[in-house]
């Protein structure tokens, strides 16, 4: 069972899992939303939670001194927080259907209310509970000084602070400055420019699902899928060397993993037309600029065919574009995953004389 | 409840929401202020306390049975009586106390006075000097006038505050003249009472009164505790965090609070006081005293932090103590630590750091056993360590083995198995270990082996011993074998225990199974003239006879190892050499080239290739002179000098359950068994790990281990290293050889060694013991007798052999002996001896009374001789030796026979001579001896 649950846990396979479920329970969301699930879903989180913690390798891997509490903390919040706003959307939803408009429009939910001391005065309450409860918190898990730095014998594994880890392991499948610098930057782009992208006044102060459909898929794809199910895997799955480890595998330092990763234009020019590498690097790696430049063409154009007619208009020119763009950025993630999994494909572009690898 | 308007919550619950977190807010604060109160050293030195407590109280106790009441009884009624007679004189003693304010009162007000014309005084001087500096004639006169009234007023102010004082004394000594009784009476009394008094003081030390409840009392204790962390900075050793170098921090007196007080040798850890407080370490008056050298310097670990036990990171020296600490104090091995403590066997290995440069480390008994043993099995000779470039290759030459070994067969048989044929050698076994004991590398092996011993043999050139062996009488050769003085080097089969046991020296070889092995001509050779077969050899002569040569090879030729020499070596085979020369050749090129290469070798070129390559593969030429191997060839193991400081990590434990992560583990168990290592990797053949096995013995393991550990790349500051002063540094360097020839296997040299003494029943009959030889003997005449030994002291049967020398061996070892003996090299020695009147009349009569001449017959009768010839005196010794000899022999040399005539120097020898001076006496004797001379004729001499 133990092995089983390693085997099924590696990236290529878990990855392919936690998508599958994700469309799955969007395409069965009244399911998903009923109390009952909500129930196992937490319960099931909680259970699930301690049995690993009955394991040795695991609870040597993923020991409970560091900062690894907080995931789980993190996982417990993202389902209940994530079932709770389905379930809420789903309930609304079906007011909405029935024309009660949503439960946060009734007049009794838009009564008002002093500030004082119903704000203010319980704000007090959450400094005070939380101030104790960090406290106690730096009480049992101390922060004590370490053993002083040293540059020539750097930890193994290195690991980022636990809310980085889904960032550490995109750098496992793309160039440093995207994986460290472009996407991260464009996240946070992206989630600044959402006010200004989603101008769509549905689900404003209320919770819906149907009447934002792709736009909740959109973003619990990111967020569940590509963020903290990322993190979780750079937590409890990545040890010495960023070797992937299961669950219950020991954390051995000298683990081989057979990794031999060749570039696009290797397998072009090499593997299919049995020639050398062109001198010129353009010519080289011309495999890899049409194929980037033919991405975003090509999906840039699916989506005008499919989806254009329904949204340019309604967003304008500028708004859409941006919101392609950072849509195909996203999507760039799962892809470029599944193409080093599947082909052992290194960099689509390879460019190390200028340092651009893509 | 019904809610108000405008309200979401009723204000009572929210009331008493707040207070419930309030109490949980201060009950946090509480706890928070506690945790960071309670540690766990505080305990440790409130037990500390506690312990010093009682340990005064003992004190106190032991003090007040020493004073006898009676004694302090009359000392306060002479003390109440004198009190009395001053009583009587009150009237006087008042008068002169009235008289004594009154002065002193004028003493403040003439204080003042002198002050204030000392000011103006300053300032004039410097106005003046101003005013001339600038040319300022009328201010110059202007300021000089006033300077110089200053300056008299000044001289006058203080001249009467002179005499005031003067008066002042003189009031004094008379108020005090009254009291003297009562004053010197009080003085008796503290100084009766001193030792309980001051033991009463440090009780109090210990009492934990309100004060010392508020000083320690949590938030408010970061005033002045009592209670906290006690700390030495050591500038004289290094930390290395990594982007510089810091001076160390100890604060392991936190816990360990009497490490540096005597009187708790008794208690339990952390309470006990360091062993040998006074002589080694970190007592004041010892070599390493705490305030220097801390705690780290030589324990290692992390003396910053006090934290719980775990921090510093405490390492168990055994499996027990660590089960016991496991369950005390929740122990664990330290993590992500560069260095971590030494268990306590190995603590020695730290004296390496600061001591470098010497050949042993005084008391370190481990670590210079340790020391030893690298150099008799080698290690340095595959691995390089630094300070051990100096020593020759451990291996006997192989150029010209053809000329002493029997035959090839032996050479095959010796590498597969040395310890097969002699148990103790010191040729470690490369074969049959647990990574190739597989029938298919055992094979390959053999195949190696015939390889590499053909090379050695047919590279060997011919060798033609000088002597023929023509028989002896073996019962004697093994006599002059205990007897002169082989058993200082070597164990030898067959020969008494005492020898071998006790005497226990593994410089040589163990004689076993020699008439197996060599040839017996070239043994003859060999005994006579070591150096003919072997330029590098440090075997000396020992100028025997032909026919004790020939006695001596008797013996050695008669021990046989039958089973050995029977024994014969599979032959080898061609299709095994084929393919293991393949897989060479292949290395860098494909296996077609490979095979075509060794298509154009004719058989006698493949076993000659194999040959080679296998000698380079197992690295014998590291050890021994091979011929084609250059000399500088690097050795083939990795270098050692820092293997004290290379991270765990770097050890490769392979996949060995039962061998802890820690680097003495791993050296230790690598010692134990090298090719452990690989049990359980499917390697190659040419992949296997190739140290071989020494088959050492747990105690040799563990000092090897602790000489290891030493090898440390710590940066030690000048200041903190044992810097070698000149004669040190000249001894240091004269030992190098004195360790190369084994001297210290026969003499005792100021303390060290000397083993051979130990299997004869009177020390008399070994090597003399040289006890500040320098002294002893002069330069000129030490420097000839090295180079052309001859015997001294007839009745010894133990030779001083003659060593094959060179000129700047002998100079170095000359040196060192007088370095050591702080001697200068001239003394007045041929200086013509001058008499005064009567003198020589007087040693005359000493020498005759003394009856020198019934032990020192050389030269006055044909009897045997029990004491060194007395003519060679003045070539030989210094004279200031020579009084110093007379004056107390035993003091030189414990066993001398020579009578202690003198009595260390306070009794006349011979009674009414020199007006029984006994300094005089001595020096005339000394005279008379040194007028005999070697260069005078002993008869002219007896006449005279």
């Amino acid at each position: 069972m133990k092995d089983l649950i390693n085997y099924l846990a590696q990236p290529v396979i878990s990855f392919t899992i936690m998508i599958v479920l994700f469309f799955i329970g969007m395409r069965y969301i009244e399911v998903v939303a009923k109390k009952i699930v909500g129930w196992i879903l937490m319960v099931g989180t909680v259970v699930i939670t301690a049995l690993l913690f009955t394991d040795k390798y695991f609870r040597a891997n993923f020991n409970l001194t560091t900062d690894n509490v907080p995931i789980i903390f993190l996982i417990l919040l993202v389902v209940w927080t994530s079932w709770y706003s389905v379930h809420k959307g789903i309930e609304n939803d079906k007011r909405i259907e029935n024309g009660l408009g949503p439960i946060e429009g009734t007049p009794e939910n838009r009564e008002k209310i002093w500030a004082w001391p119903n704000l203010v005065y319980t704000e007090l309450f959450a400094i005070i509970a939380a101030t104790s409860f960090l406290t106690i918190w730096a009480i049992f898990f101390k922060a004590p000084l370490e053993e002083p730095a040293n540059p020539t014998w750097a930890p193994n594994p290195a690991k980022a602070p636990w809310y980085f880890l889904g960032l550490q392991e995109i750098l496992v499948y793309f160039d440093p400055w995207i994986a460290g610098v472009l996407l991260p930057g464009l996240v946070v782009v992206g989630l600044i420019a959402i006010p200004f992208i989603d101008i769509n006044p549905k689900g404003n102060g209320y919770f819906t699902f149907r009447e934002r459909k792709m736009a909740i898929t959109i973003w619990l794809f990111g967020w569940l899928v590509l963020w903290i199910f990322l993190i979780v895997l750079g937590t409890a799955m990545r040890g010495p060397n960023w070797t992937f480890y299961g669950p219950f595998e020991e954390w051995d330092l000298h683990k081989v993993v057979a990794e031999a990763n060749i570039n696009l234009s290797e397998i072009f020019w090499i593997k299919l037309f049995n020639t050398s590498l062109p001198s010129n690097i353009f010519v080289r790696e011309v495999f890899g600029i049409i194929a980037v430049l033919g991405y975003f063409a090509g999906t840039g154009f699916l989506f005008n065919k499919y989806m254009g007619k329904k949204y340019l208009p309604r967003m304008g020119v500028i708004r859409y574009y941006i919101f392609i763009f950072l849509f195909q950025m996203m999507a760039t993630l799962p892809l470029k995953m599944y193409l080093r999994w599947f082909i052992d494909l290194k960099y689509i572009l390879a460019m190390p004389e200028f340092e651009f690898n893509i | 409840m019904k809610k108000e308007p405008g309200m979401a919550y009723n204000t009572k619950t929210l009331n008493r929401i707040f207070a419930v977190l309030s109490v949980v807010f201060l009950f946090v604060v509480i706890w928070m202020v506690m945790d960071d109160y309670i540690r766990p050293w505080k305990k440790v030195q409130l037990d500390g306390l506690q312990i010093k407590r009682e340990a005064t109280l003992a004190k106190l106790s032991e003090v007040e049975a020493q004073i006898k009441p009676e004694e302090v009884k009359a000392l306060e009624e002479k003390i109440d009586a004198s009190k009395a007679v001053v009583e009587t004189k009150k009237q006087d003693i008042k008068k002169l106390e009235e008289k004594l304010s009154d002065v002193q009162k004028k003493i403040y007000a003439q204080n003042m006075y002198v002050g204030s014309v000392g000011s103006n005084k300053g300032a004039y001087q410097f106005n003046y000097e101003h005013a001339v500096k600038f040319n300022q004639t009328s201010a110059a006169i202007k300021y000089k006038v006033e300077l110089d009234k200053y300056k008299q007023l000044e001289t006058d102010a203080k001249d009467a505050r002179k005499s005031l004082e003067q008066e002042e004394r003189n009031i004094k000594s008379e108020i005090a003249k009254f009291s003297a009784d009562v004053d010197q009476t009080e003085k008796d009394l503290k100084s009766l009472l001193g030792a309980k008094n001051r033991t009463l003081i440090a009780l109090k030390k210990t009492d934990k009164d309100p004060i010392w409840l508020m000083r320690n009392a949590p938030f408010i204790d970061y005033l002045d505790p009592t209670i906290k962390i006690h700390q030495v900075v050591i500038d004289n050793a290094l930390d290395d965090r990594y982007f510089q170098h810091v001076p160390k921090v100890d604060r392991c007196t936190t816990c360990h609070v009497f490490a540096d007080q005597a009187g708790f040798e008794n208690q339990p850890n952390p309470f006990k006081t360091h062993p040998n407080l006074d002589t080694l370490a970190v007592g004041v008056s010892s070599a390493h005293p705490m305030k220097d050298f801390g705690c780290t310097s030589c324990h290692s670990g992390e003396g910053q932090r006090v934290n719980d036990f775990n921090s510093p990171a405490h390492i168990p020296d055994s499996e027990e103590k660590k089960q016991a600490w496991i369950k005390k104090y929740n122990w664990h091995e330290p993590h992500k630590l560069p260095s971590m403590m030494l268990p306590l066997k190995y603590t020695e290995a730290s004296c390496v750091k600061c001591h470098t440069g010497v050949e042993r480390v005084p008391t370190a008994a481990k670590l210079n056993d340790g020391r030893e043993l690298i150099e008799q099995y080698g290690c340095y000779g595959c691995h390089k360590i630094e300070g051990w470039d100096h020593l020759k290759k451990p291996g006997p030459m192989l150029t010209s083995i053809k000329g002493k070994v029997k035959n090839v067969e032996f050479l095959k048989n010796w590498i597969w198995s040395p310890h097969s044929f002699n148990p103790l050698s010191k040729m470690p076994a490369f074969f049959n270990q647990v990574n190739n004991s597989k029938p298919e590398f055992q094979k390959l092996n053999i195949t190696e082996v015939n390889a590499m011993a053909e090379y050695i043999w047919n590279k060997s050139a011919d060798y033609k011993a000088l002597d023929k062996f023509t028989g002896g009488d073996s019962a004697k050769g093994k006599e002059l074998i205990e007897k002169i003085g082989c058993v200082s080097c070597h164990q030898v089969e067959g020969i008494d225990d005492k020898y071998n046991n006790q005497v226990a020296s593994r410089k040589g070889p163990y004689l076993t199974g020699t008439g197996s092995k060599v040839d017996a001509d070239w043994l003859v050779t060999w005994l006579k003239k070591p150096n003919h077969y072997s330029k590098e050899t440090i075997m000396p002569s020992f100028r025997l006879t032909d026919k004790e040569a020939g006695d001596i090879t008797a013996y050695l030729m008669g021990l046989k190892n039958k089973v050995f020499e029977e024994m014969k070596f599979e032959a080898l085979d061609p299709v095994l050499r084929d393919q293991i020369l393949i897989d060479y050749f292949s290395q860098f090129s494909p296996v077609a080239d490979a095979k075509k290469k060794l298509a154009e070798m004719t058989d006698d070129q493949r076993n000659h290739e194999l040959g080679y390559r296998s000698i380079s593969k197992y690295g014998c030429y590291s050890c021994h002179t091979v011929d084609g191997f250059e000399p500088d060839r690097a050795p083939i193991g990795p270098e050692l000098t820092n293997v004290g400081s290379k991270p765990v990590e770097q050890f490769g434990f392979g996949i060995q359950k039962d061998v802890p992560h820690t680097r003495h583990n791993w050296i230790a168990a690598h010692l134990k068994e090298p090719a452990r290592w690989d049990i359980g990797i499917p390697k190659e053949f040419g992949d296997i790990n190739k140290m071989p096995n020494f088959y050492l013995s747990d105690k040799e393991i563990e000092s090897i281990t602790t000489a290891l550990l030493g090898q440390v790349s710590d940066k030690v500051p000048m200041k903190g290293r044992k810097n070698l002063n000149a004669n040190e540094d000249l001894a240091e360097k004269g030992k190098k050889i004195t360790n190369k020839y084994n001297c210290e296997g026969c003499h005792k040299i100021d303390g060290r060694g000397g083993d051979l003494v130990k299997a004869l029943d009177d020390p008399s009959e070994g090597a003399p013991y040289l006890v500040k030889q320098g002294h002893r003997v002069q330069t000129d005449w030490f420097y000839n007798f090295l180079k052309n030994v001859h015997p001294i002291r007839p009745w010894v049967k133990v030779r001083m052999p003659s060593f094959n020398f060179t000129n700047d061996e002998i100079n170095t070892i000359v040196t060192y002996f007088q370095a050591e003996a702080g001697q200068v090299t001239f003394e007045d020695a041929h200086q013509k001896i001058t008499w005064e009147p009567g003198e020589k009349e007087a040693a005359k009569k000493l020498f005759n009374e003394l009856a020198c001449t019934s032990c020192h017959t050389g030269g006055f009768s044909k009897e045997e001789a029990q004491a060194p010839n007395l003519f060679y005196v003045k070539k030989r010794l210094r004279m200031s030796w020579v009084e110093k000899w007379f004056e107390n022999p035993q003091a030189i040399l414990e066993y001398t026979a020579m009578p202690n005539f003198w009595d260390g120097g306070k009794a006349s020898a011979v009674p009414g001579v020199l007006n029984d001076d006994p300094k005089k006496q001595m020096k005339a004797l000394t005279k008379y001896i040194f007028e005999m001379g070697y260069d005078r004729d002993p008869e002219a001499f007896r006449k005279e």
